[in-house]
């Protein structure tokens, strides 16, 4: 809502200083989100008229034209506006103007045409919001001369951000009562007179209000004979200043009437309403399915039933509340002018607006709500502004289909109850003048105030309306802050939340970092294989999705950290790893809500760390890469990093039965992927990602993804660890290599070499697998340190030979290993 | 030459051999020269039995002291010797310090996440706890038990994602689907507040989505903390002592706060809570839009009406709740060009915090 200083200062003296006015209404509940001012840098701007328009040779949306300006030749500008013809006038920036934004304006060429300045909307001038065409002014402007000296005085125009429940501020007189309120002066309340004194309207329109509930109230006047023209330059600069465009002296009186008292009003040109008997009928119907409506915007729009419109005897001839039809539009040939003022249902016409895609002036106020009681006054401003500019002659009476009195409700107000809420002794008399600046009448009883609401501020509903009231206004910057003295509370994190953070912690401390993707799945997520084969059903779908690519909810993490690991690999990031806590989603037929499952994924591609000069060392001081053994390449991270990071992960929680079998899955490679498991539980899984999908993704592989159920890792975190003997006695060491059919898995090798020992072979660690020169074809060797201890004793060697002799010859049974020589 | 005589000749011999010798072996061979079983103060030494009753005493204890003179001599070489040696090696293993270490592959917290944490330890410090709901939530949870009317905006299908429900026949249009995702954690808010009774001090964290096509400041998915308290004798002062509190511990204490009164269907009264700016201190800048302020939060206290849904007697009980964007926060701590960088998981941008 835009708010010039000099249509304000029309219903209240404001004291203050613009910017000290603005502070005021900010700590008092009124946003400003702008000061204008305007007039005041228009230095080099002239009124120019068109003499020429073509179209620019190379571009389609442009013009060149020709404008007068009051030297000896016409200067040519090109100019991207749609809304002029020749001969009009309009406010033209010569080579040296700077516009209020600060955009600085010189000679150029536009797509290869000279342009000696330009051709300005009102926003480029400060004067309004309206940037979607050229100020267009009336016809008297005198060419050539300065646009500050035509405009006349410089203003101020307050931008200001009206709530959705302050319905009465979307106007001036209005916002005025609120100035008063708020600064503490008077509020000057207009009277207007009218003298209606033509024949009667009840002999040439007929009303009819079918849906009283969507059209509470209906009311028209009739002015005959009145000349359509431009507005008289007051008229047109105050709608211009606040952001609309003039249009001709009658529609400018409705839009002006609408900025000043917020009743929004409609023209309809008498002559195009059809009816019977000689008289014009109109009919507060809802549309029917499929009714057609062109508005004034030229759009053809397709209604529905639930939408009120403004019909005629034949059809419907306004779309209720948001905007007029093209067919009764007041044109230059209009006579006789049907004023409408009505209140219509918020949120109907909140409905109809949206639906369509158009909010107009007057869809904005009818959304909030407006004041039922103000329909008469608006049509009587109206109609007299009509008599003195468009010299018509106004009929008698006023057809109304609801001429209900004012209705004044009471409200009551506990002035201890609302120091209660607000925490800070406020004396009575403060809340009386408060609420009687807001133009409320208060009766004070023993306890209690009585407070009348009068039909202007329909958002006064209860008590708290009132405590809301008296506190924005005495001021919350004079509340004294204090904390909550209740007791009985501790704060905390539960068990489950400070384990999560500590998984986090984790994950990091094993070098992987926190990422944060969308919930919505693409389409070529749900094409991986595994995914695809998902029915329907389970899938979650978005009825209103912002693409067609991102319709669902995602039921894997998986795929939104490949995207990130392409994204990394197209800037040439060397290494990626990633992690995310967070939720997949799936349903099923009969379910309402569907099920949220919280995960925690990651992705391992490329080096842990930048190349370094230590790599060089490193490897030459431990030669890995022999033949055939899986040593990594160059350090690429493979499926044995990522399972490095999930055993990190389960020690830190405690998880020590888990274990990782191999595993198929889709979108994993085959013999790189595996399952983690603990008890009956599924953790998730763990691989690198297939070739096929890393292509769909545009990844270059190796990477490595895991998921992992939050859920199930909490409920098997080990909360409190048990205390474990530390070792007393020496330990002796043997290392053993044993071959083994390349089938036979590592971990079976090393259950049966733990069965099979005594209890006193304490750690066992494999330090290499080998295949190559000396060991068969289709055999490894896997080579373990063996650490025997006693819990209770030294250990003698011969004891220790004994043992484990013992154990190599299970293991043999078992797995069929046998010692290297 | 008597014997005292070459004991001292041999004494000097041996000590210009110590002080003579450069290493280890020369240094041994010096001791078996004069100590060693052929050594020539150990000839002397054996050859003391030949000698007679006063001259044994004094040639004995002269020789002893020969001996221990070069015995310490050996010794005070031997570490000099040996400390040079290391001195050397020392040397030879020195490296060139500025050299990059060996880096340990550290992760870190993303940033909208560390932030959370933060928020949330300064409320648990004051007593809340922290609650959690679904993502996917009933339109009575998300708008109607918080008192937003049927046609409010935000419910519109422009605005927010709505998810078809699979517990009805058809709902072929989004508007007729009670199933959405969450556009502000408040539902958990009225969820704890069915399920729990007063004194409730809770903190919401979690993902929230908007119909909103990304760009550098809009993401259709971003962060909110909400709180909510709900005790006897609450009162505005109290919210605004609580946010004071936290704008102090998350700013910094010299930071400015100020409550603008607002408009929420869930609160009345409503505020909305400005920082002062930490660039400019206050006095306008290009960062603050040349205010001097930043909005943060927005808050108030519960309307009776949402009280009512959740059966809590609001003459009993008072109560407030806020609510604060956690990547505008991002945005204002660190002057983020784009907020799409939260969501791309580029490498070089997380791994900054
Ligand atoms: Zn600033």
């Amino acid at each position: 809502m835009r708010v010039p200083q000099s249509w304000l200062s029309e219903f209240v003296d404001v004291k203050l200083a613009p910017e000290a006015l603005a502070d005021r209404l900010e700590l008092t509940g009124t946003a400003v989100a702008a000061v204008h001012r305007t007039g005041e840098t228009l230095d080099k701007v002239v009124v120019g008229r068109i003499v020429d328009k073509s179209p620019h040779p190379q571009a389609d949306k442009l013009w060149v034209t020709l404008v007068d300006v009051g030297g000896t030749e016409p200067i040519q500008i090109v100019c991207g506006a749609q809304n002029f013809e020749v001969s009009d006038l309009v406010p033209v920036a010569l080579p040296g103007a700077v516009l209020p934004a600060g955009m600085k304006i010189k000679r150029a060429k536009l797509r290869g045409v000279e342009s000696a300045g330009m051709n300005c909307s009102a926003a480029e001038l400060g004067l309004g919001s309206d940037q979607d065409g050229l100020l267009v002014l009336p016809n008297d402007a005198p060419v050539g001369l300065s646009f500050s000296e035509y405009q006349g005085l410089s203003d101020i125009t307050l931008e200001l951000e009206i709530t959705p429940n302050r319905a009465d501020c979307m106007s001036m007189i209005g916002v005025a009562r609120e100035v008063a309120a708020v600064t503490g002066v008077q509020f000057n309340s207009p009277t207007y007179s009218l003298l209606d004194e033509g024949p009667s309207i009840e002999d040439a329109v007929d009303l009819t209000v079918a849906d009283p509930s969507l059209c509470p109230r209906y009311a028209a006047r009739l002015v005959y004979g009145v000349k359509i023209g431009p507005s008289p330059k007051w008229l047109a600069d105050r709608l211009i200043a606040v952001g609309a465009r003039p249009v001709n002296n009658v529609v400018d009186i409705t839009n002006y009437v609408m900025f000043e008292m917020g009743q929004p009003l409609h023209a309809f040109d008498l002559a195009t309403l059809r009816g019977d008997d000689g008289k014009a009928q109109i009919i507060v119907r809802r549309a029917t399915d499929g009714e057609l409506l062109r508005t004034l915007d030229g759009v053809e729009r397709h209604l529905d039933s639930q939408m009120l419109v403004i019909a005629d005897a034949g059809q419907a001839i306004a779309l209720a509340g948001v905007m007029g039809g093209a067919f009764t539009e007041v044109s230059e040939t209009t006579v006789d002018v049907l004023l409408e003022a009505a209140v219509f249902d918020k949120d109907s016409v909140s409905r109809t607006s949206r639906s369509l895609g158009l909010l107009s002036e007057a869809s904005s106020r009818f959304e909030r709500g407006v004041d039922p009681t103000g329909c008469v006054a608006a049509l009587d401003r109206a109609a007299s502004l009509l008599q003195e500019i468009c010299g018509g002659v106004v009929a008698g009476g006023v057809i109304d289909s609801s001429p209900t009195p004012p209705t004044i409700r009471r409200l009551e107000l506990r002035p201890k109850r609302l120091c209660e809420i607000v925490g800070e002794e406020i004396v009575i008399g403060d809340m009386i003048n408060i609420l009687e600046a807001l133009g409320l009448n208060v009766e004070v009883a023993q306890d209690v105030l009585g407070v009348d609401i009068p039909p202007f501020r329909p958002d006064l509903e209860r008590e708290i309306d009132l405590v809301e009231e008296v506190l924005r206004i005495w001021g919350m910057d004079r509340v004294t802050p204090t904390l909550p003295s209740g007791t009985g509370r501790s704060g905390g994190l539960t068990r489950a939340q400070s384990d999560r953070e500590r998984i986090g912690a984790t994950l990091r401390a094993a070098g992987l970092t926190e990422t944060m993707t969308y919930i919505f799945a693409e389409g070529r997520d749900m094409a991986i294989p595994g995914c695809n084969s998902v029915p329907e059903d389970e899938w979650v779908r978005l009825m209103n999705p912002m693409s067609e690519e991102q319709a669902s909810l995602r039921r894997h993490m998986f795929p939104g950290l490949l995207r990130s690991v392409s994204f990394n690999q197209n800037r040439g990031v060397p290494g990626v790893h990633l992690y995310e806590i967070g939720t997949v989603f799936s349903t099923a037929v009969g379910r309402q809500l569907p099920r949220e499952h919280s995960m925690i994924a990651g992705v391992l591609n490329g080096r842990w760390m930048p190349k370094s000069w230590h790599d060089a060392r490193v490897r030459s001081s431990s030669p890995k890469s022999k033949p055939g053994s899986s040593a990594r390449v160059d350090d690429v991270l493979d499926f044995f990093d990522g399972k490095g990071v999930i055993e990190t992960l389960l020690l830190d929680l405690g998880i020590e039965t888990a274990t990782f079998t191999a595993s198929h899955y889709a979108w994993l490679q085959p013999g790189r992927s595996a399952q983690v498991i603990t008890g009956s539980d599924v953790l998730g899984w763990l691989g690198e990602v297939h070739p096929e999908v890393l292509a769909l993704y545009e990844c270059e592989g190796p990477v490595v993804a895991f998921e992992l159920s939050l859920d199930l890792l909490l409920t098997n975190a080990v909360s409190v660890k048990q205390y474990r003997d530390v070792p007393r006695f020496p330990p002796v060491q043997l290392d053993i290599a044993l071959i083994v059919d390349n089938t036979v898995a590592a971990s079976s090798v090393e259950m049966a070499i733990r069965e099979s020992a005594g209890r006193d072979l304490h750690i066992i660690e494999l330090f290499d697998v080998y295949t190559g020169e000396g060991v068969d074809a289709g055999k490894k060797s896997l080579a373990y340190s063996l650490t025997y201890r006693s819990k209770d004793r030294t250990l003698t060697d011969d004891e220790v030979k004994a043992q484990h002799e013992r154990m190599l010859r299970k293991v043999e049974a078992k797995v069929g290993a046998r010692l290297r020589g | 030459m008597n014997l005292i005589e070459e004991l001292q000749q041999i004494h000097e011999q041996a000590i210009s051999a110590v002080s003579a010798a450069t290493d280890a072996g020369e240094l041994e061979e010096v001791r078996l020269r004069y100590l060693g079983k052929k050594g020539s103060l150990t000839q002397i030494l054996r050859g003391l039995g030949s000698l007679s009753a006063e001259e044994k005493p004094l040639v004995g204890s002269a020789a002893n002291e020969v001996r221990v003179g070069i015995e310490t001599a050996l010794d005070e070489k031997t570490r000099a010797i040996s400390s040079e040696a290391l001195r050397l090696q020392m040397m030879q293993d020195s490296v060139d310090v500025t050299l990059p270490g060996r880096r340990r592959p550290l992760g870190r917290q993303h940033l909208i996440e560390r932030i959370t944490r933060e928020v949330v330890e300064i409320f648990v410090g004051l007593g809340y706890r922290v609650a959690e709901g679904p993502q996917v939530e009933l339109a009575y949870y998300n708008f109607t038990a918080l008192n937003t009317p049927q046609a409010h905006p935000a419910r519109s299908p422009s605005d927010t994602f709505y998810v078809r429900d699979q517990s009805v026949e058809t709902g072929l249009k989004s508007h007729d689907s009670e199933v959405l995702l969450r556009t502000h954690t408040s539902p958990v808010q009225v969820r704890v507040m069915e399920s729990s009774k007063p004194p409730i001090y809770i903190l919401a964290p979690g993902k929230v989505y908007r119909r909103d096509i990304p760009d550098p400041s809009h993401l259709p998915q971003f962060t909110q903390v909400e709180g909510l308290v709900v005790d006897e004798g609450i009162t505005f002062a109290d919210l605004k002592g609580t946010l004071e509190h936290f704008c102090h511990e998350m700013f910094g204490s010299d930071r400015k706060t100020r409550f603008r009164p607002h408009f929420f269907p869930f609160t009345e009264p409503s505020a909305e809570v400005d920082v002062s700016c930490g660039i400019c201190a206050g006095s306008g800048c290009r960062f603050c839009g040349n205010t001097g302020w930043l909005e943060i939060l927005g808050c108030g206290m519960i309307d009776p009406n949402v009280f009512e849904y959740v059966g809590i007697d609001s003459e009993r009980y008072g109560g407030f709740a806020f609510g604060m964007g956690v990547e505008r926060i991002a945005a204002l701590k660190y002057d983020l060009p784009d907020l799409r960088m939260l969501v791309e998981g580029d490498m070089r941008f997380l791994a900054q915090f």
